[in-house]
């Protein structure tokens, strides 16, 4: 189509050069007519192919024959010089075409070029950022569709063999039955497909996404309405694409394997830690109980009643204590192996807050809790259950670690959208800098100093943590004017509508 | 003659100090290991009261609800494993009437097989015309509230779920089965409703509705009706 339009150009150039000249010939001398003719032909060398040019040349030459020397009309030549003038003509016409096509070519490889650079600048630009494997093929697939102006899609494999499950596209633009190609060319990491020697037949090209090590996947492009994919400088981009690809997700999952190791590597450490601050708790509580056990039952009849209550009263006491610490470190090995599936629901605060005060009557008993509950607080959208956990184990430390008898509030009120809880106490407070500390695994503030009788074991502040962290919120200890800590709990807007 | 419970519970430890515990308030009982063995022994000794274990060797706890309440409403206190609401939801909606989280307090135990007990001797004589719990007086007949002796409107929905509560007074009832008692079948999924309808219950018949002492709420089980001063 194009060459046609550049013919029928070169043919309105030539006619034009030669209607010139008619008019002229009485004017002008034959050999400067012949300018008009070179002019003519420097047009078509700017716009046309080299063939075509390169025709001109030649039917510029007869035309001028024609129809500017003497005698009209006929190719017959009545004086010899002109045949001169003919070669002249001819060599600089064919001389022009020639650098003008060749200065042509020059522009449009360069401007090839550029498109080229761009492209693969673009993609390397748009897989940089990818930590995902898919993504990175989906954003590649994308980008190819727009540079290539064809449709392409990209399968991954799935469990070591390729799949035309996975793919980059929502529909699947080739046949199911060329999943064998596709399997063929990941095997082997060859080119397959149309215009190629192996399954021509297809209805894409296939081209393997090779990495420095691996296969990760097929490309599949189909061939475009003017086949202009399968020009030798955009089969080489597509490679050059489809191998850029291939690098980036060999980046990726080397990335991410260096991740899990750091990962595993942690939780080895943070392992270690964790076993040796729970044997030393658990163990506490189980020499104790054992102790006062083994007591009652070998010495029962010389024991006075009194100490053998209090024998009892610390079994109780210290079960209780190992059931609590149980309790805790499973909540917190089932938050860090994501096990906890928050069932969250639109609540009213204050039924949260009442089931809490109301279970934990026996620890808080002789404590006055105030509790100040703005009117018209929105419902939050929580795990009811963990909520409550969460205020248990602040009201829990709050009673544990200030002094007895000095007055704990709980207040909730709504702030920019926010739904705010605060637990409020008059204790001793926590020591500057240790404020975000204390949320830490097994983590004591420095200033805690009673008696082993109440010692945790540093997990119900971080167990609030993942909880609220959870919800989407925040949690943090501040500082309360006049003396005391004040436990922040700040559940998002979007805690508050049922987003189900 | 003393009630007599039966307990089906696997482990060796727990049955011994539910024996101990059982036994020195007068109870009666007969121990079993396995739901096969329970649910064999329910039907022949028909007890007054059943303590179920619900992680049994050879059958889910579950089943032995299931099969018991085939042919009867012997009351069924299930002992379950902390934080498995799940397992106590269930329980719950095939016709426990209870449940105690392990690690449990004796006493807390005792106290509910008392309550237990009670409400199966209750159901054959049906709730009173009239019940009272701290403040707050209900008249069956008459459908009015009183708190305090000031008569208290409540909406119909409001006074239905009460009416609900009350005939099960000190048994959790699940959400489910609220709903479907008050709204009727369809709307068992919509908690919502429920959550309201009890804080404006609690605003009317609580002194402090922010710590109730009468409406309680089973995190993440269901709610609880408490008529009586814990003893």
């Amino acid at each position: 189509m194009a060459s046609i339009r550049e013919a029928l150009l070169a043919a309105a150039i030539v006619a034009i050069a030669t209607l010139a000249s008619v008019l002229l010939r009485d004017t002008l001398a034959p050999t400067n007519l012949a300018m008009i003719y070179l002019a003519g032909v420097v047009a078509v060398a700017v716009r046309c192919s080299r063939r075509i040019s390169v025709t001109v040349s030649f039917v510029s030459v007869a035309a001028f024959d024609f129809f500017c020397v003497p005698p009209y009309l006929t190719f017959a030549v009545s004086d010899y010089q002109y045949v001169v003038t003919f070669a002249g003509m001819l060599v600089v016409a064919l001389v022009i075409s020639a650098q003008t096509a060749r200065l042509r070519e020059h522009a449009a490889q360069a401007v090839l070029r550029e498109a080229r650079t761009e492209a693969l600048y673009r993609l390397s630009s748009r897989l940089a950022g990818e930590t995902r494997v898919f993504e990175a093929a989906r954003a590649a697939a994308t980008l190819a569709e727009e540079v290539f102006g064809a449709r392409v899609v990209m399968f991954l494999p799935e469990d070591g063999r390729l799949s035309f499950r996975r793919r980059t596209s929502d529909q699947l633009p080739v046949p199911p039955s060329e999943e064998s190609i596709a399997q063929w060319v990941f095997d082997r990491g060859h080119k397959a497909g149309v215009r190629t020697a192996t399954f021509p037949d297809a209805t894409a090209l296939y081209v393997p996404l090779r990495g420095a090590r691996e296969t990760f996947g097929v490309l599949a492009v189909l061939p475009d309405a003017g086949g202009r994919i399968f020009a030798p400088q955009q089969q080489h981009l597509l490679e050059v694409f489809a191998s850029q690809t291939a690098l980036a997700i060999e980046r990726t999952m080397s990335q991410r394997a260096a991740e899990e190791t750091r990962v595993s590597m942690q939780t080895e450490q943070m392992r270690s830690s964790l076993l040796s601050a729970v044997s030393h708790d658990l163990r506490t509580p189980l020499a104790s109980i054992t102790g006062a056990a083994s007591t009652l039952r070998s010495q029962d009849h010389r024991l006075p009643l009194e100490t053998k209550q209090e024998l009892l009263e610390s079994i109780s006491e210290e079960a209780e204590r190992l059931s609590r610490l149980v309790g805790n470190l499973l909540d917190m090995t089932r938050f860090e192996s994501g096990g906890v599936e928050l069932r969250r629901d639109l609540y009213p605060l204050e039924e949260i807050v009442g089931t809490v005060l109301q279970r934990m009557e026996r620890q808080l008993e002789g404590r006055t809790i105030s509790t100040d509950l703005e009117e018209n607080l929105p419902m939050v959208f929580v795990d009811d259950v963990l909520l409550g956990q969460v205020l248990w184990n602040l009201l829990e430390n709050a009673a544990k670690y200030t002094p007895p008898g000095s007055p704990l509030e709980l207040a909730a009120f709504e702030n920019e959208g926010a739904v705010i809880i605060e637990v409020r106490d008059r204790g001793p407070g926590i020591p500057p800098g240790e404020e975000e500390r204390i949320f830490e695994k097994f983590y004591r503030a420095s200033s805690v100093n009673v008696s082993e009788n109440v010692r945790g074991a540093g997990l119900g502040l971080p167990i609030c943590r993942a909880i609220v962290q959870a919800h989407r919120g925040a949690i943090q200890a501040l500082a309360r004017p006049g003396g005391g800590t004040v436990f922040r709990i700040s559940l998002p807007s979007e805690s508050k509508t049922a987003s189900k | 003659m003393k009630p007599l419970i039966l307990i089906i519970e696997d482990d060796a430890q727990i049955r011994r100090f539910l024996r101990a515990a059982l036994a020195a308030e007068g109870y009666r009982m007969q121990e079993t290991t396995t739901a096969e063995e329970g649910l064999a022994q329910a039907q022949a000794r028909q007890p007054d009261l059943i303590l179920l274990d619900l992680g049994l060797p050879d059958r889910d706890g579950l089943e032995v609800i299931r099969g018991v309440r085939q042919w009867g409403q012997i009351p069924i206190l299930v002992l379950s494993a902390r934080g498995q609401e799940k397992d106590k939801i269930a329980a719950l909606d095939l016709g426990a009437d209870d449940y105690v989280a392990k690690p449990f307090a004796v006493g807390e135990l005792l106290a509910r097989i008392r309550a237990g007990l009670r409400r199966s001797s209750a159901r054959a004589d049906g709730p009173g015309s009239v019940v009272r719990f701290g403040l707050v007086e209900v008249d069956l007949d008459k459908r009015v509230v009183r708190v305090d002796a000031q008569a208290v409107h409540l909406t119909p929905n409001e006074y239905k779920l009460l009416q609900v509560l009350i005939q099960h007074a000190g048994k959790v009832l699940t959400q489910r089965q609220l709903l479907n008692e008050v709204w009727g079948p369809q709307h068992t999924e919509q908690a919502q409703y429920l959550r309201v309808y009890i804080a404006q219950l609690r605003r009317k018949l609580e002194r402090n509705p922010a710590r109730p002492k009468h409406l309680q709420t089973e995190p993440g089980v269901g709610y609880r009706l408490v008529t009586e001063d814990p003893a």
